[in-house]
């Protein structure tokens, strides 16, 4: 073997290993820079204090809702949720009507979910992946592995960075924004009467009361099916 | 013959039924056109003869009511879970000819081959299908249709339809329905009848359907402010992300950067009082 060759023989796999490692290193930025770890641990976070609260079996409805009430409180854009689900019809509230629609429409969301969300007491939420979206608003992606050999849940996560943190604006579940469902929902309540925003908040106040007469579902124990 | 035929002549004369009443019953209040937010809503919603819809929603849901939903309910508790299982897998095996048929035409190869090894396995391991040993082999079950096929290739939804029995079926996704009992090979088998396993074979898959979303369906009944509009905008989200594949884009999200109750949202113009 001439010396040049030996040379080659012994560079060529270390040169190959190089330009392997550059193109890896290289690319390993690239994909950081697009994905938000801190968002990650945020949701993880708050959809863990989530399930305790749906799973805590000592608390009565009042006392899971009024737990979850002040979790969203904390973490949810509720202020812009609400502003999201009027759609067009955002400038149509009075002042007077507008605080009353925020505060019905928090206590209505804490009503809704406390009984949607029973269905994932005592599972576990896997975080998948995330992306930035601009330089205000991330998206984290997370599995709901179930226990019983049901399908796993997908569940996507819109948060807004304010004030150096995280605010939740909408939740995805299996293709399906749920602020945008109820967009569509309070929409047509004012469109079919005509334009008339007591209708609405109407609606909420029935949704409310029919909750608190018992007509929902919101405990633990009812799920078992 | 007559299967076809009689499905059909079902959808055609369902479809007059409802171009007659939708001449008889009117449309959906237009918007005010000096109102672009408005307008703009009213294109959103496509929903041109929502009475009409709403009339048949509620014709569907009593059907439910007094039919679907006790024997549903009655299937759900008497038919232990395996067996359960069991027809579920049984119905999606049969579902795999036109799932890999709307699979080819999109021209996704990993996942027609995925299809045609799940019917494979799920055939012979898993005894005629009625069980589903290919999910656990890596090839898990997913859902093609020929109203999906259309969106891929860039067919609007059309405007909002709500048929009785078929529930929502706005127009892309009913001629995907009429053409997929073609990519069916059932359907050739019983040509000339009996009408006996197709009509079966809708009925149990109803029920089954339905006996998995009991619980489901009575929450978002419940905790709707408006369950027609809830329903509309579940299905339409939901054959949306069936189109994507599962994958939530983020580029189709609504701007929400400066939405609040203070400054003015670009798409929400505030009506001249």
């Amino acid at each position: 073997m001439s010396p040049l060759n030996f040379v080659r023989s012994a560079v060529a796999p270390v040169a190959f290993c190089v330009a392997l490692l550059t193109s890896i290193v290289g690319s390993l930025p690239a994909q950081a820079a697009n994905t938000d770890p801190a968002a990650e641990a945020w949701v993880s976070e708050v959809s863990q204090q989530a399930i305790k609260i749906i799973s805590d079996k000592s608390l009565d409805r009042a006392g899971r809702e009024a737990q979850f009430a002040a979790l969203l409180d904390t973490n949810a854009d509720m202020q812009r949720i609400a502003a999201f689900c009027l759609g067009q019809f955002l400038r149509t509230p009075t002042p007077d009507q507008k605080s009353e629609y925020i505060k019905l429409f928090n206590n209505f969301v804490v009503k809704v979910y406390v009984t949607r969300l029973s269905d994932y007491h005592d599972e576990k939420l896997v975080i998948t992946g995330s992306q930035l979206k601009g330089d205000t608003q991330a998206l984290v992606q997370s599995q709901i592995n179930f226990t019983n050999g049901r399908e796993p849940v997908k569940v996507t996560w819109w948060l807004l960075k304010k004030d150096g943190g995280y605010k939740l604006f909408d939740v995805n579940v299996v293709g399906v924004w749920l602020a945008q469902e109820q967009r569509s929902a309070f929409t047509s309540v004012i469109n079919n009467h005509n334009g008339d925003f007591a209708a609405l908040l109407d609606h909420l106040k029935q949704q409310i009361a029919d909750a608190e007469n018992g007509k929902l579902p919101t405990t633990a124990a009812t799920t078992a099916q | 013959m007559m299967t076809v035929f009689a499905r059909i002549a079902n959808a055609g004369a369902k479809t007059a039924c409802i171009m007659l009443a939708f001449a008889l019953a009117g449309c959906a209040t237009h918007p005010d056109a000096s109102n672009p937010a408005a307008v703009k809503a009213y294109e959103e919603t496509n929903d041109p003869i929502e009475p009409l819809n709403r009339y048949f929603f509620e014709l569907n849901r009593f059907l439910d009511i007094i039919i679907l939903k006790p024997v549903a309910t009655w299937y759900q508790g008497v038919v232990p879970d395996p067996a359960r299982d069991g027809v579920r897998h049984f119905m999606d095996n049969l579902d795999s000819p036109v799932i890999l048929a709307n699979d080819s035409l999109q021209g996704e190869w990993d996942r027609a081959g995925t299809t045609a090894s799940r019917f494979g396995i799920n055939t012979t391991i898993g005894v005629l299908g009625l069980f589903d040993p290919a999910t656990g082999m890596g090839y898990p079950k997913h859902d093609e249709d020929f109203g999906q096929t259309l969106a891929t290739w860039n067919t609007p939804e059309g405007p909002y339809l709500f048929l009785p029995i078929l529930g929502p079926k706005p127009p892309r996704d009913l001629a995907g329905y009429a053409v997929d009992q073609f990519f069916d090979p059932l359907t050739y088998i019983y040509w000339n009848g009996p009408y006996t396993v197709p009509v079966a074979r809708f009925v149990v898959n109803g029920v089954d359907v339905r006996s998995r979303n009991l619980k489901t369906l009575d929450q978002i009944e419940r905790t709707s402010v408006d369950y027609y509009a809830t329903i509309r905008s579940l299905y339409r989200q939901t054959r949306a992300n069936e189109i994507a594949n599962g994958n939530v884009s983020n580029e189709k999200l609504p701007d929400i950067e400066n939405l609040n109750f203070d400054t003015n949202e670009p798409q929400s113009v505030a009506p001249a009082k």
